[in-house]
């Protein structure tokens, strides 16, 4: 398998814990290359792709893959296209992934917009996938139908789900809810084949097992995205300051810590490495921006995994023709 | 393509930038005229339209050496006819 491009220079926590997950999956036989400046510190044994600049958080994304060509975001996205890796990972600026991606690796025909598809966590299932989580801002309802047919498959890839159910996120269960955009949407995705359309989820579904994908525009679902993590971290926090409000509190929060853990764990975004942007021809992983070492590791080998199981096959073969 | 190949000429451009154009947005090459506006008759987002300028700085660089559309002329590209023009005065002018 060709290296896994990983963009030493994007995220908050770049580049030391980007290097420390690169290096944790390279431990575990994942080939990686980074791709950073050259005199990058703590490459040890990795190769480096040369790239000079940064595309920073801030940079307008469109704006800085076209004036910054040698940014590391630009060079990983090229690796991919030219052979020279087999994806690339970044914890970087999410719109400026995405426009590298799309204007180095190219989409894949018939795709008229990627989408960033994010896992949702579901305690004691399979997680659902929500797209899309930031991509397009403003879509069309045929668009939701792509991104319904890519989230399918990738359910099946990412989480083995043979046949999943796809819903529409809106703001009520009936097929009339909704604004013009989900009306339209909510008939094409009903007459559409080879989804299994359940109808309309509602924001209180994200975490429940309504669908196993849930379509949306990127807007609505960078919000509920964000507020889902913002929720869950807000809520551990009050739970955990509670348990130590008391030394009876305590003690009974450290017998609970054992079941507690896990379902934390469960719920992190690090455990899922990263939301997948659908659509581009090429596996590309956009990390959340705080990630960290582990994060970092999970993303990698979530790359490996889409990439040895042909994903980007299975949606070209899917919108061929 | 080489720096050596023969200058193109305006149809050849209009050719390029419908070929380019058509390969975006997934539609009939032959449905695209000069005439036509990006946004009302095409239905190309501003996305559509930086892919567009992608990939002719891409197919047009090594013909004319470090080809390049400024993103500040980007807001006056408004037709079809709008690209053909501004890229035939770069290249014609390189």
């Amino acid at each position: 398998m060709l290296p896994v491009a990983v963009d030493a220079m994007g995220g908050d926590r770049a580049p030391g814990d980007i290097l420390a997950g690169a290096h944790a999956a390279a431990a575990l036989g994942i080939p990686v290359v980074l791709v950073g400046p050259e005199g990058l510190a703590d490459c040890r044994d990795l190769p480096l792709i040369h790239a000079s600049e940064v595309i920073e958080m801030h940079d307008d994304a469109a704006q800085g893959v076209r004036r910054k060509k040698d940014s590391t975001l630009v060079r990983a996205a090229e690796a991919v296209r030219d052979g020279k890796a087999s994806a690339m990972v970044s914890a970087g600026n999410t719109g400026a992934t995405m426009a590298s991606a799309l204007f180095r690796m190219g989409r894949i025909s018939g795709v008229t917009r990627p989408a960033i598809a994010t896992p949702i966590p579901v305690p004691g299932d399979r997680p659902n996938i929500m797209l899309d989580a930031g991509a397009n801002a403003e879509v069309q309802p045929d668009w939701l139908v792509q991104f319904a047919q890519m989230g399918a498959i990738y359910a099946r890839h990412r989480f083995g789900i043979a046949a999943p159910t796809v819903g529409l996120l809106s703001i009520g269960e009936e097929p009339g809810k909704g604004d013009t955009l989900r009306k339209e949407a909510f008939e094409l995705l009903s007459t559409a084949s080879g989804i299994d359309f359940v109808g309309n989820v509602e924001g209180r579904d994200l975490m429940r097992k309504t669908a196993d994908v849930i379509v949306t525009d990127g807007f609505t679902g960078n919000v509920a995205l964000k507020t889902l993590e913002g929720g869950l971290k807000t809520l551990f926090h009050a739970l955990f300051t509670a348990f130590g409000s008391s030394p009876e509190y305590k003690a009974a929060a450290d017998a609970l810590l054992p079941a507690m853990l896990p379902l934390l764990a469960e719920v992190s975004p690090d455990t899922y490495g990263g939301a997948v942007l659908l659509g581009v021809d090429g596996v590309c992983i956009i990390s959340h921006g705080s990630s960290g070492e582990t994060a970092m590791l999970n993303a990698i080998k979530l790359a490996e995994e889409m990439v040895q199981g042909g994903l980007v096959a299975e949606i070209t073969a899917a919108f061929a023709g | 393509m080489s720096s050596t190949d023969a200058p193109l000429d305006r149809s050849a451009v209009f050719e390029i930038v419908r070929a380019n154009l058509a390969d975006i947005l997934e539609i009939d090459p032959a449905t695209i005229s000069e005439g036509q506006s990006f946004v009302d008759d095409l239905d190309a987002d501003s996305l559509a339209l930086i892919e567009l300028v992608e990939a002719l700085e891409e197919d047009l660089s090594e013909r004319s050496v470090g080809f390049r559309i400024e993103d500040e002329d980007l807001v006056d590209l408004k037709t079809v006819r709008d690209a053909v023009d501004y890229v035939y005065g770069r290249v014609k002018g390189s």
